[in-house]
């Protein structure tokens, strides 16, 4: 049985559809801005933050708005099935306005307002939790648990993370640059992604792709500092070609984590280097949106499908010169080709990496 | 078909041990209580120390499991999935982190990596060396349709067994219910693993 993935969906600064996004992305165009007194101090600090988005509960916005799109390019009432969970991946949640139940009252909310068949699951699994609902709903729909899966990303910049990253001297005084030799740290951003995944191709009003595997693996090394071989990287994106009976040949591009931080590149470029995919190109796409946290994988994700639409991967923005010891193949311009396949990967503190491969469906 | 083979269960006044009551504590503040359970197990990891809660409990309900069931440590590196949930996320912590700034102080960099639920799984997968899947995930209550349907879906690819845990440390209580999954029913408990049979024993206590 195949599971099919699509109705993409992005809000971020750059637009609130996957198309308007990918148009912005593949001109080249970021969402990162200097916003005045937002840091720890009252600093300066480069965000990728929504400004039109001025309302009360931005998570419970976001996580409604992208859940919409998403119903709305795809069949009538699957959303109230029976047959259909509803997967969540978010850190913080509602974090800056509700610090008692900050993402639990939201996902209440959200399932009387739509009326769903069953409460959604929340997984806040750091920042690979995008990559890892993916899974989850895959692993439900091989499983036959359930026939459809509305996976939903979404995280709201709040001064609570901001401060927190600021603690960790891992902000840059600049707008991020994945893996580039002088990379500073992250650049915090929010927005909302989400998919439809399911067994039947015929719920997509669009074309759809084939979701072929995805896993998860720990480090077993530091809660807040990646591996210095890669480890966890490594297994999970090994088992996940095994699992998915997919060759290093066959993959098109990689979409990295690529933070901007020196630590996590370096690691990534590491892990890289011992799969042996050097030559592939590889993208990280938080130049564009900074890092989304719990959305990140969604949005990158989604971002990678528009790809696939167009057959462009875009390039690495915020990268210039090589700034990891793995070398690999980090794109400094589009390219336009024939795309089949993808491998998404995420890592996170905790130790945690995901990793993903979907590909066009034959 | 999988099987529980070991459980135990951690609340503020008592542990117990597939069942069986194993300690009872004098009252005392959550600090105390974990501090005693540490004590209790008789080893020596300066990282514990380190820890916020929701880590301590985690980490203690995982060794009581790995004494009960030494037959743990025959998997594979690769072989154990861990598969956690809570009500409240990292709440405790994130109210420490939010105290840490508020007025005007400096944001604490080590409470603020605690500010997420699954460093829970993190602080385990490096005591034990164990590279498996990883999964933390939030609900209002125990969910063991979740449990017992994800455990046997992981445990059919490419996990031998899984260790779960709901882990809750907020307002000066304790409410934490550990289980391990196996392909075989190995110590022969009896327990085929099943959201009934999951509620049954969870309730147990």
């Amino acid at each position: 049985m195949i599971t099919y993935i699509g109705s993409e969906n992005i809000i971020s600064p750059l637009g609130n559809s996957a198309e308007e996004n990918f148009t912005h992305v593949s001109n080249g165009k970021s969402g990162i801005e200097l916003f005045k007194n937002v840091g720890v101090g009252k600093e300066d600090l480069y965000l990728s933050k929504i400004k039109s988005l001025e309302v009360d509960h931005k998570f419970d916005y976001l996580l409604s708005n992208c859940l919409d799109s998403i119903i709305n390019a795809s069949s009538d009432n699957i959303i109230n099935s029976e047959d259909t969970i509803v997967i969540i991946s978010t850190t913080k949640g509602d974090i800056q306005e509700n610090l008692a139940t900050p993402i639990q009252a939201s996902v209440d909310k959200l399932q009387q307002d739509y009326n769903l068949a069953h409460t959604p699951l929340v997984i806040s699994n750091a920042c690979i939790s995008g990559v890892l609902a993916m899974n989850t709903a895959n692993n439900f729909i091989q499983a036959n648990s359930y026939k459809h899966a509305f996976v939903i990303g979404a995280d709201a910049i709040s001064s609570f993370v901001l401060y927190g990253f600021q603690s960790l001297y891992a902000v840059s005084d600049e707008p991020c640059q994945p893996f580039d030799k002088e990379r500073k740290g992250i650049t915090l951003g929010e927005g909302a992604a989400g998919v439809l995944m399911s067994s039947d191709p015929t719920v997509f009003k669009k074309e759809s792709f084939e979701f072929v595997e995805g896993t998860s693996s720990n480090d077993a090394n530091h809660i807040s500092g990646p591996s210095r071989t890669g480890e966890g990287l490594y297994r999970t994106v090994n088992k996940t070609m095994e699992l998915g009976g997919v060759k290093t040949s066959e993959v098109d591009f990689i979409s990295a984590h690529g933070t901007g931080t020196l630590f996590n590149d370096e690691m990534e470029s590491i892990a890289f280097d011992r799969l042996e995919m050097n030559a592939i190109p590889l993208n990280s796409l938080k130049g564009y949106f900074g890092h989304t946290l719990g959305a990140a994988g969604l949005i990158e994700s989604a971002i990678s499908m528009q790809s696939m639409r167009n057959n462009t991967v875009v390039k690495s923005l915020g990268y210039a010169n090589d700034g990891t010891s793995g070398g690999i193949n980090i794109l400094t311009e589009n390219i336009e080709k024939e795309l089949t396949t993808f491998l998404k990967t995420a890592s996170g503190f905790g130790g945690c990496n995901a990793s993903a491969i979907i590909r066009k469906v034959k | 078909m999988s099987y529980i083979s070991s459980y135990c269960h951690i609340s503020s006044t008592i542990y117990s041990v597939n069942g069986q009551v194993a300690n009872t504590f004098e009252s005392g503040t959550l600090d105390e209580i974990i501090s005693e359970l540490y004590t209790s197990l008789d080893i020596k990891y300066s990282k514990f120390h380190k820890m916020d809660q929701l880590s301590k409990i985690g980490f203690i309900g995982t060794e009581l499991i790995k004494r009960d069931f030494p037959a743990i440590d025959n998997y594979g590196e690769n072989d154990i999935a861990v598969l956690f949930a809570n009500r409240r996320s990292s709440a405790t912590t994130d109210i420490n982190f939010l105290d840490s700034y508020q007025d005007g102080g400096i944001p604490s960099p080590s409470l603020f990596v605690y500010t997420l639920p699954n460093i829970v799984i993190g602080e385990i997968s490096i005591r034990n060396k164990w590279f498996g899947e990883n999964m933390f995930t939030i609900s209002n209550h125990f969910d063991a349709n979740y449990f017992a349907n994800y455990c046997d879906i992981l445990l059919q690819k490419s996990s031998e067994a899984a260790l779960c845990g709901w882990v809750n440390v907020d307002d000066n209580k304790i409410e934490a219910f550990f289980f391990f999954i196996t392909k075989k029913d190995i110590k022969q408990l009896n327990l085929q693993l099943n959201s009934e049979k999951l509620t049954e024993i969870y309730r147990a206590i």
